[in-house]
């Protein structure tokens, strides 16, 4: 019976040291504040507008945090800054969410305007094809401009800087990273090296994406997963590193192949030269095949009075290169000095670059 | 097919899914257990119930709540926090319940006619007083604390609903039925203590774990994640105790259907336990979280594990408390099949959906591409839950008639036939 005395006292004590160690001792010691002032502000949005409160409300009562999380981690790329303790003070229930179906909406604030967030919540599929996120159409007028009133707070205007990030193994942080820009050859800032990217462009990729990459190639009327239309201000932000890793490893989910496995490293680059050439001026969706590329402006990105060799080098003496001063053909005008290996190399391997670079 | 139901606020997917894990939490495994509890104790302490009138109240009281819950959740009344949704009465009901419940237990393990606890009552004994405080610490009712510590608290409690509930009690059930159901004496019961202390001690800390890749203390999620790995310890101590029962036994769960659901049980328990741990760890965390693998897990082990054991200890103890033998043994094994493979067909499309999302989030690719790719996986979840439900509705016609047919001889007869038979 004594015994038993013991084990219930145990059995008691144990419990409240473990309440208190991991329930009460964090409400004491753990009080972040918040001196930047990043936590999210309701008020912003003007009264007579929307209620940006009473929408979070309406996103508690909808139950959005089972699909949608609101806190950033390191490796979620695309997502805006890292969260700190300091954004959460104010936010009761906390709605960080246990599983991502849907993305990250810690900043999503200003990312899209608030008649497609209106328009996506009635019709997902409408804005946002191959969405599988259900249709919010029961919610009324009020509530609905207040969901979304609330939406525009979230992130309280942090600027997505670094929108999208390539894996590490393609930027200088690494070995691997360094390595591949110590191959490269291109310079993917020069209207040449687009010129030359264009060729390489209309005969792998404009079936799918359009000659001039608004995503309305023929191809797309037969594919489920639309491509993108590269003229959205989105890809505009994509770095030289990150086009570089979409046309490499191509996007599983759908048609979009690896490309590194057809084409070399100096033709992606190319290629990716001429991607950020590609305009910015208007939205396409395509349902019909009377939409596709009708007839199409030609594109061709202005050339300037640059003398420039984009199709030269790439034969593989980069890295010994590298350390040895540029040699023969070396071009006066090199523009960056910081990439002296696009300039020394002699034989052209580039067939698409002929025709358009011109000695 | 998200646009299947449309327009109608009682059928959307949060409203559902938020009745879907209370239904399950509150109104099946917990009532099942308030039952089991019921059942077991008194048989352990060979004396009556403390109160009848009093487990009659709880009943309803337990009943009540479920009410409650399907007319509030079901139209978004929720408190926003997961597994606590339920509105501040409901709240203060199940709280009521589970103490009056509590009460009645011990009273009536005071009562007993034998000296030493069998550690199925530890096990109780244990759940019914962390129990409802986990809960009313959990439900954070009538507090508003600021975010992260809200998420503290919400997973402490999230987890240790889990861990100080259907766990404790789960096995507890276990150590109760299998020694039962095989007619062999527990293997240890020097084991089974430190089975019992080895949960008591590191379940509770390990609610941090859910929320690892979030600015929380470092040093809580230290806690968390080491308590986590340390479960080990007890969870493969209660194993081998019951393995260890079962040893040159196995064979009867060929024949014996109860026997049956809870070797599965002890098996899906094995599988989600030594998940669990590795999870915790940061880079498997790191890669895995926020996916369906964790639905998958989730669903191991409240399906696979708390639910199979507590089918198996309603199969085992509803004859013995009607005198009634089931209506049909074919039905019981009917539910068996349709609930073990559509078990198996749910886990596994969930674990490799959530792979697939792992992948997409490793790899910075867009939600809706990825979205695209796990749809036949969820197709197939879909066809698992309709394989479960239709179990589980065999399961429920199966009670209907045994309860409520009058005993006729010859389909007794029948049904011990068939069992030889097989």
């Amino acid at each position: 019976m004594h015994s038993y005395r013991l084990g219930a006292i145990g059995i008691v004590t144990t419990f409240f040291i473990i309440i208190f160690s991991t329930v009460l001792l964090p409400m004491v010691l753990f009080n972040p504040t918040d001196k930047e002032h990043r936590s999210n502000d309701y008020t912003k949005v003007a009264s007579n507008v929307a209620d940006a409160a009473r929408g979070r409300k309406i996103y508690v009562r909808e139950g959005c945090f089972y699909c949608h999380t609101q806190f950033t981690r390191l490796q979620d790329r695309g997502y805006g800054p890292l969260v700190k303790a300091g954004d959460y003070i104010w936010e009761t229930p906390h709605q960080l969410g246990t599983a991502r179906t849907g993305p990250d909406l810690t900043n999503e604030g200003g990312r899209m305007a608030s008649e497609w967030q209106k328009a996506h919540l009635i019709q997902p599929r409408a804005v946002k094809p191959g969405s599988i996120m259900p249709s919010f159409s029961y919610l009324s007028e009020r509530d609905m401009n207040d969901l979304v009133a609330y939406l525009q707070c979230l992130g309280n205007g942090r600027h997505v800087k670094d929108f999208v990030e390539a894996p590490d193994e393609y930027r200088t942080t690494t070995p691997a990273g360094v390595a591949l820009h110590n191959r490269k050859t291109v310079d993917t800032n020069a209207s040449a090296s687009a010129n030359a990217g264009r060729g390489i462009y209309t005969q792998n990729c404009a079936v799918c994406h359009g000659l001039n990459g608004y995503g309305e190639g023929p191809n797309a009327l037969s594919l489920e997963k639309k491509p993108p239309n590269f003229s959205r201000p989105y890809y505009k932000q994509y770095s030289d590193e990150f086009w570089f890793y979409r046309v490499s490893e191509g996007i599983v989910g759908t048609r979009m192949p690896r490309w590194a496995e057809t084409l070399t490293e100096e033709q992606r680059w190319y290629l990716v030269a001429y991607l950020k050439t590609l305009p910015q001026d208007r939205e396409v969706t395509i349902n019909s095949i009377n939409q596709i590329d009708k007839v199409e402006d030609i594109h061709l990105p202005k050339l300037s009075n640059q003398q420039y060799e984009p199709h030269h080098g790439g034969h593989g003496h980069h890295s010994e290169s590298d350390n040895m001063s540029p040699s023969e053909h070396q071009m006066p005008q090199q523009s960056t000095p910081s990439s002296p290996k696009g300039t020394e190399s002699s034989s052209n391997t580039d067939p698409a670059g002929t025709k358009e670079g011109g000695h | 097919m998200p646009d299947l139901v449309k327009n109608v606020p009682q059928l959307a997917f949060p409203h559902m899914r938020m009745f879907h894990v209370n239904a399950v939490a509150v109104g099946w495994l917990s009532m099942g257990y308030v039952g089991s509890i019921f059942y077991m104790v008194p048989n352990l302490c060979k004396t009556k119930l403390w109160s009848e009138r009093l487990g009659n109240m709880t009943m309803w009281a337990w009943n009540l709540v479920l009410i409650g819950a399907f007319c509030t959740l079901i139209n978004g009344n929720t408190e926003g926090r997961e597994y606590a949704e339920l509105g501040a009465i409901l709240d203060v009901l199940v709280a009521v319940a589970l103490v009056l419940v509590a009460l009645n237990i011990y009273m009536t393990i005071l009562n007993r006619r034998v000296k030493k606890l069998y550690v199925t009552l530890w096990y109780f004994l244990g759940s019914l007083f962390w129990f409802p405080l986990v809960w009313i610490i959990g439900q954070r009712t009538f507090v508003a604390l600021p975010g992260l510590n809200d998420a503290i608290v919400g997973w402490f409690y999230g987890h240790n609903i889990l861990g100080m509930w259907f766990t404790t009690v789960g096995v507890g059930m276990m150590y109760y039925l299998l020694p039962r159901l095989t007619q062999a004496p527990l293997y240890s019961h020097g084991l089974s203590m430190l089975g019992f202390w080895g949960i008591a001690l590191f379940y509770a800390p390990t609610g941090t774990h859910h929320i690892t890749q979030s600015p929380v203390p470092e040093w809580l999620k230290a806690i968390a994640i080491i308590s986590s790995i340390f479960l080990l310890v007890p969870v493969l101590t209660v194993l081998t105790n019951f393995f260890m029962t079962m040893k040159g036994r196995w064979g009867q769960a060929v024949t014996d259907l109860p026997l049956r659901f809870a070797v599965t049980s002890c098996m899906f328990y094995l599988v989600t336990c030594v998940q669990g741990p590795f999870q915790a760890t940061r880079w498997v965390n790191w890669y895995l979280h926020f996916t369906q693998w964790v639905v998958g897990h989730a669903h191991l082990a409240l399906l696979g594990t708390f639910s199979f054991i507590l089918t198996s200890a309603i199969y085992y103890s509803l004859p013995k408390l009607t005198g009634k033998e089931f209506y049909s043994q074919g039905l019981i094994r009917a539910h068996y099949w349709l609930k073990f493979l559509g078990f198996l067909l749910m886990m596994t499309s969930l674990t490799i959906a959530g792979l697939i999302q792992s992948a997409g989030w490793a790899m910075g690719i867009p939600v809706d591409q990825w979205g695209l790719q796990i749809r036949p996986y969820w197709f197939f979840r879909g066809i698992s839950g309709i394989m479960i439900v239709l179990g589980q509705l065999l399961f429920a016609y199966n009670v209907w008639k045994t309860l409520y047919t009058k005993p006729v001889e010859s389909v007794a007869k029948a049904a011990k036939a068939a069992e030889v038979k097989a």
